[in-house]
């Protein structure tokens, strides 16, 4: 994989959102080479269930369990702090409804945390340290890394799921709808209500959202230099 | 949304007597007999009620989860019908403008590609498309937004009760790639509505029954689909020219 990369060397809206979409990009790839294969029969079962990424799945477990849900903490670590300097920063100030976004999304965050940390108790992983690269500073860059990170998150918890022992996915499942629901409503914030590049900037901008592993999240967030230790 | 999902004080029977929730709801029925019977000891090499219902011949090791998904997956696909037909048919009627005309195409599309998704997996076994009754939401901007944000909200909690209930890793991932477009949905209309998209840090799981139920409660669906082989002669018009 790449090194990450600096984000001021690169174009200031689409860095980001280049460097996390690279997972995004490679499923959607498969998804569209699958759905020809099948001979343009994009629903005859094939979207839905043969097109769907490969999952690696070990069986699920309580010690499994705790390997993903320190995933998820990092990722949620990750949105928290995003927001939490965003809001701190008053680059936001200038849009009360960008900053009412910022301020109930960062108050989900920091509770999703909290909910892990207490899951996890004594096995959770110990907070990283990052460097957002500017974009909590300017509303601009802060808009398209929203974006990105909570599609990034909800693919990252859908690819987990299958692998999650049943009470641990059913907690889960609490949270990333929430994701999606941050998702659709910055992506609204962004693009609405004209869409200029439709379909790709709407709130629910597929029929089906796509899954990431871990390993193509990791790189992900890897490329965006944002977690400094 | 504060609790406009009603958990009814109706019965289904009232409502709902030759319907496709029934159905459904018979489906999840004959599922818990089953395990009852199973549990109890009383239980052979078959599942009775649902797999009747479904047709399936169950007589193999893990046929009760693999009834137990189809059982999920015909309740979806009700749902994904129900929506479906609510937003193709706002899409005709309602006078709908700006975004949520936008919003209304998109997300019928979405509902009716789930439709034929869920019907491809489920082949021979899939419930008939029940038959609908919206009740004038669906000609009207104001009622026809208000409905689609409950019914979006009921989705995402219907397909998050019913995860972990899902045997088949194939069905699950499936389900949870619903799962979140239906949330987007959600938050999309909640935002044009001028609500809260995200009210909750966490959002709440309903139970199969809890969703029938209100379901029922709208009164929404007001039969199966039949092909009628007697003709009407008075809803005929009579040519006397």
């Amino acid at each position: 994989m790449s090194e990450p990369l600096t984000l001021d060397l690169l174009d200031k809206d689409g860095a980001i959102r280049e460097a996390l979409d690279e997972g995004m990009q490679s499923t959607r790839a498969q998804l569209f080479r699958r759905s020809i294969i099948g001979g343009g029969t994009f629903l005859a079962g094939g979207l839905l269930i043969g097109g769907l990424p490969k999952i690696a799945l070990g069986a699920p477990s309580a010690k499994q369990d705790v390997e993903i849900l320190n995933f998820a903490l990092l990722l949620e670590y990750l949105e928290s702090e995003f927001y939490i300097r965003a809001v701190d920063s008053g680059a936001l100030n200038g849009d009360a409804r960008l900053l009412g976004f910022a301020r109930t999304v960062r108050d989900h965050e920091v509770a999703h945390v909290n909910f892990l940390l207490s899951a996890l108790g004594d096995a959770a992983n110990p907070k990283p340290t990052f460097d957002f690269k500017g974009t909590t500073e300017d509303a601009s860059m802060f808009r398209a890394t929203a974006i990105v990170l909570e599609d990034t998150g909800v693919a990252a918890y859908n690819g987990q799921g299958p692998r999650l022992t049943k009470g641990t996915l059913a907690a889960a499942a609490q949270i990333v709808s929430v994701e999606a629901r941050h998702a659709a409503w910055i992506r609204r914030i962004v693009a609405g209500p004209g869409y200029p590049n439709r379909p790709g900037d709407y709130p629910a901008p597929a029929v089906l959202d796509k899954a990431l592993t871990k390993a193509q999240v990791e790189a992900a967030v890897g490329r965006t230099g944002f977690i400094t230790g | 949304m504060e609790n406009n999902v009603k958990t009814g004080t109706l019965s289904l029977d009232v409502l709902d007597v030759d319907g496709a929730i029934r159905e459904t709801a018979a489906a999840v029925a004959g599922d818990t007999r089953a395990r009852f019977l199973a549990k109890a000891g009383l239980l052979g090499g078959g599942l009775v009620g649902s797999s009747a219902l479904l047709g399936l011949n169950p007589a193999t090791a893990g046929a009760q989860s693999a009834t137990r998904d189809i059982a999920i997956l015909n309740y979806a696909l009700t749902l994904e019908y129900l929506e479906a037909a609510f937003y193709t048919e706002a899409e005709e009627m309602a006078p709908l403008s700006g975004e949520l005309a936008l919003f209304t195409r998109v997300v019928a599309k979405h509902e009716r590609d789930h439709v034929k998704a869920l019907k491809a997996v489920l082949g021979s076994k899939a419930v008939k498309r029940p038959r609908f009754n919206f009740r004038g939401t669906t000609e009207d901007a104001a009622a026809f937004a208000a409905t689609a944000q409950v019914l979006e909200d009921t989705g995402v909690a219907a397909y998050k009760g019913q995860a972990p209930r899902i045997k088949s890793n194939a069905i699950l991932a499936a389900a949870l790639a619903i799962h979140t477009v239906e949330a987007r949905h959600a938050s999309w209309i909640r935002d044009i509505n001028g609500e809260d998209p995200a009210p909750t840090a966490f959002d709440e799981a309903l139970s199969m029954r809890e969703v029938l139920e209100a379901v029922a409660a709208t009164r929404f669906i007001v039969a199966p689909r039949r092909r009628r082989r007697r003709r009407r002669p008075q809803q005929t018009p009579t040519f006397t020219g």
